[in-house]
C-alpha cells in the first residue's frame, strides 16, 4: 500500500507529441482514483508512467516516498490489469497467476496457497487447468485480476479493464471490482473512457483532455460543479445542454438569461459568483437534461423525437436553433406510465436557479470557480451541493 | 440440369487434380518400388537407357521400361547398401553432420535475431531487417561467388564450416520468425515485465514457448532445404570424402542404378519422418507467419 505523487510530470513522444503536460496529483494511500477522458487525452500514458512502462520526459514521480522515475517496472511492486488482459497463451490459468510469484522465488507451497486463494475469491478454481483461449472474456478478465492480486502489490493499476466486455458483463464486473476493492484495500488507479465507470468506481475522478488535468474531484463534485465546459459535457449521460445566454445582475442578485427566459440563481451560486468577483457578461449556460423541465412558459422548443427508456423519457428537441435533450420522468410515484408527455409540437423548457452552470464563452471555465483555483483539486473548494428536486 | 453441370465440373476437376497428383507422385513411387527389385530386373528394365548414355549419345532411350511392381520383392539392394557399399552410408553420415548443425545453429541464431527485430523497432533495425529480406530474395547462385571468396578468405574452403557457417546465418528463418514474433502483443511483454521478468526470461519463457510451432516449421524447412543441397558442397567442398549423399546420388553410374533407388529411399526417410511428425506445426507455423517460402 502506498501513495502515488506526480510532481509536474510531462510526457512528450517523438520530441513533438505531448501526451501528458504539467501533471500534478497526489493519489492517497488506499484511494481509488479513476483517470477518465476521451481517446488520446493521456490517461493511459499516465498509468503507464506509474507502471514504469513509460518514462516521464520531465517532472518527478513518487510511489510512497520513493522517487521512481528510473526504477524498473519489476522493482516498483505494482500490478496491472491490461485492456486485452495480456494473459500468457501458452500457460494454464494456474501458471498465469503463479508466474509473478515464481519469478520472485516464493516457495512452491506458498505459491499454491496464494493461487488457490485468489482463484477461490474470483470463482475461477475450476478453470485453473485451462489455457486462456478456452476461457470467455469475463473469465479471462478474472484471471488477469487474479494474476494482479496474488502479488499483493502496493498499487493496483487497471487500464480500461472492462472495455472488451459486453454491456451486461461490464455491469457485473464493475460491481465485482467494487467488492474486490473493499476486500484487498490497496491503492487503485483505474483508467477508463467510460464516465459511468468513473462515477461508480472512483473515490476521486481525474478528468483529462489533451494531456492536461481538467478537474480532480469526487464523483459528486465533478457532476455538480464541473470546472469547465468540457467537464460539464463529459460527465453525465445524456450530456449537458449548452445555451448562449447572459449573466445579469439586478438589485444585487444574479440572474441567468437564455433567450427571453430568466431565472434567478440560487443563494449558493450567488455567493460563489460574488466571491469570484464575476461581473454581468455573456455566458454559456449549461443545464443537464434531467434538470430541464417541461413548463407552461420558458424557452420555446420544438419536440422532435421521444425515446421511451423505461422509467424515464428522453425528449430530443430543437431550442435556440440547436439540439437539446431533456430527460423527464416517465412514471408517476405509483409506478404508472405518465400519459401527458407530448410526442411532438411546441413545448417550453424551464430550469431551476441551482441547476444552472455558467461558463465563460472565451475560456470555457466555470465562472463560479475562483480563477486561481482552476485546474486544481476541487475538493477543498466545493462543498457538496444538494441538487434541486 | 444445374446439378448435372456441377457434377460434370466436379468430375473434371477431380480428374485433372488426380492427373497432377499422379505425375508428381510417380517418381517417388517409382524410386521406392524399384528399390525392392533385384539388380537383374532393374538392368532388364533400364539397362538400355544407361547403355545409350555410356555410348555418349542420348540419355533417354526409347526402350526404357517403367515398371512399378517388382516381379519378386527383394531386399538385395538394401543389403548391398548396408553391408557391401559402406561408401553410401559414409555419405549419408556426411549429410547428417552437415545438416544437423546447420539446423540447430540457424534456428538458434534466428530465434535471437528475430527477438531483437520484433522487440525493438527503429530506423536502423528496420533497415537491417529490410537488408535481410533483400538477401532472402536473392537466389543462391547470385551470392555464390561472394560466398566462395569469403570462405576462401576465412580459410574455410574444403571444410564443412564453409557450408555450416553461412547456413547458420541464413536470412530466411530470421524473416519468418520475426514475422511470427511480431504477432505477440506488446502488452504480454509489459505484463511479464511487471511480473518481474528479465529480458532473458521474456525471451525464454514468453516468446520461445509461443513460437514453438514456428521454430519447428523453420527447422523442418531448413532441414529439407539443406538435406537436398547440391550446389554448395559441389563448389565449396572439393574433397569428395566430405561431400554429402545429395551430391553423390547424382553421380550414380549404370552399374549401380539399383543401389541408387535403395539409397534414395533411405535418403528420403529423415525428411519424411520429420515432416510427418511436425506436419501440424509446419502448417500452423507457416500460416501464422503469413509467409510461404518460394
Amino acid at each position: 500500500m502506498a501513495s502515488v505523487r506526480f510532481e509536474n510530470i510531462s510526457k512528450v513522444f517523438d520530441k513533438n507529441v505531448t501526451a501528458v503536460a504539467e501533471f500534478d496529483l497526489e493519489i492517497r494511500d488506499k484511494e481509488f482514483v479513476v483517470l477518465v477522458g476521451p481517446s488520446g487525452c493521456g490517461k493511459s500514458t499516465t498509468l503507464r508512467m506509474i507502471a514504469g512502462l513509460e518514462r516521464p520526459t520531465s517532472g518527478k514521480l513518487y510511489i510512497g516516498d520513493t522517487l521512481v522515475n528510473d526504477v524498473a517496472p519489476k522493482d516498483r511492486d505494482i500490478a496491472m490489469v491490461f485492456q486485452n488482459y495480456a494473459l500468457y497463451p501458452h500457460m494454464t490459468v494456474y501458471e498465469n497467476i503463479a508466474y509473478g510469484l515464481r519469478l520472485r522465488k516464493f516457495p512452491k507451497r506458498v505459491i499454491d496457497e496464494k493461487v488457490r486463494e485468489a482463484a477461490r475469491s474470483l470463482d475461477i478454481t475450476e478453470l485453473l487447468d485451462r489455457k486462456p483461449k478456452a476461457l470467455s472474456g469475463g473469465q479471462r478478465q478474472r484471471v488477469a485480476i487474479g494474476r494482479a492480486i496474488v502479488r499483493e502489490p502496493k498499487v493496483f493499476l487497471m487500464d480500461e479493464p472492462l472495455s472488451n466486455l459486453d454491456a451486461k458483463l461490464r455491469n457485473q464486473m464493475r460491481a465485482e471490482i467494487l467488492t474486490l476493492r473493499k476486500r484487498i484495500d490497496t491503492t487503485f488507479v483505474y483508467v477508463t473512457h467510460d464516465q459511468t465507470e468513473a462515477m461508480t468506481l472512483g473515490d476521486r475522478i481525474v478528468i483529462m483532455k489533451d494531456g492536461f488535468i481538467q478537474q480532480v474531484g469526487t464523483p459528486r463534485e465533478v457532476f455538480a460543479h464541473p470546472a469547465n465546459q468540457f467537464v460539464g459535457g463529459f460527465i453525465g449521460t445524456p450530456q449537458m445542454n449548452f445555451f448562449q445566454g447572459k449573466l445579469l445582475k439586478e438589485n444585487g442578485r444574479f440572474w441567468a438569461q437564455v433567450g427571453t427566459y430568466q431565472v434567478q440563481l440560487s443563494d449558493e451560486k450567488q455567493e460563489r459568483l460574488f466571491a469570484a468577483d464575476v461581473q454581468p457578461q455573456q455566458v454559456t449556460v449549461g443545464v443537464r437534461p434531467e434538470h430541464l423541465q417541461l413548463a407552461k412558459a420558458g424557452i420555446p422548443a420544438e419536440l422532435g423525437v421521444r425515446e421511451m427508456m423505461g422509467s424515464s423519457v428522453h425528449l430530443h428537441l430543437t431550442a435556440m436553433e440547436q439540439d437539446v435533450v431533456a430527460v423527464v420522468s416517465g412514471m408517476d410515484d405509483s409506478g404508472h406510465f405518465m400519459n401527458d408527455i407530448p410526442a411532438s409540437g411546441q413545448v417550453f423548457l424551464a430550469f431551476h436557479g441551482n441547476a444552472v452552470h455558467l461558463f465563460d464563452p472565451a475560456s470555457e471555465n466555470n465562472l463560479e470557480w475562483p480563477s486561481k483555483q482552476r485546474k486544481v483539486d476541487s475538493e477543498n473548494f466545493m462543498e457538496e451541493t444538494v441538487l434541486p428536486d | 440440369m444445374k446439378r448435372t453441370k456441377a457434377l460434370v465440373r466436379k468430375c473434371f476437376l477431380t480428374f485433372v487434380s488426380a492427373l497432377f497428383a499422379i505425375s508428381f507422385l510417380m517418381p517417388t513411387v517409382l524410386t521406392i518400388s524399384n528399390s525392392f527389385m533385384t539388380q537383374a530386373e532393374i538392368k532388364a528394365n533400364y539397362g538400355s537407357v544407361f547403355a545409350a548414355a555410356e555410348a555418349g549419345k542420348t540419355y533417354i532411350s526409347e526402350s526404357v521400361n517403367l515398371k512399378f511392381i517388382p516381379d519378386k520383392v527383394s531386399l538385395s539392394q538394401y543389403i548391398t547398401t548396408f553391408i557391401k557399399s559402406p561408401e553410401y552410408l559414409l555419405k549419408f553420415w556426411n549429410s547428417v553432420i552437415l545438416v544437423v548443425p546447420i539446423v540447430l545453429l540457424q534456428v538458434s541464431v534466428a530465434a535471437v535475431a528475430s527477438y531483437g527485430f520484433s522487440r525493438w523497432r527503429g530506423k536502423v533495425r528496420d533497415s537491417i531487417f529490410f537488408f535481410y529480406v533483400i538477401l532472402m530474395l536473392m537466389p543462391y547462385q547470385v551470392t555464390l561467388v561472394p560466398n566462395y571468396l569469403v570462405s576462401d578468405w576465412l580459410g574455410l574452403l574444403n571444410t564443412r564450416w564453409a557450408i555450416i557457417f553461412p547456413g547458420a546465418f541464413a536470412p530466411f528463418s530470421v524473416f519468418l520468425l520475426t514475422k511470427f514474433m511480431r504477432r505477440i502483443p506488446v502488452s504480454q511483454i509489459e505484463a511479464a515485465k511487471l511480473d518481474g521478468s528479465s529480458e532473458w526470461q521474456i525471451f525464454t519463457r514468453i516468446y520461445l514457448p509461443q513460437c514453438r510451432s514456428a521454430l519447428y516449421s523453420i527447422a523442418i524447412l531448413v532441414f529439407i532445404d539443406y538435406w537436398n543441397m547440391v550446389e554448395q558442397p559441389l563448389i565449396l567442398l572439393n574433397d569428395t570424402e566430405l561431400q554429402p549423399l545429395s551430391v553423390y546420388l547424382s553421380s550414380i553410374n549404370a552399374g549401380e542404378i539399383g543401389l541408387a533407388f535403395a539409397v534414395a529411399t533411405i535418403y528420403m526417410i529423415p525428411s519424411l519422418l520429420l515432416f510427418l511428425h511436425g506436419e501440424e506445426y509446419l502448417v500452423e507455423g507457416i500460416a501464422q507467419s503469413g509467409s510461404v517460402k518460394g
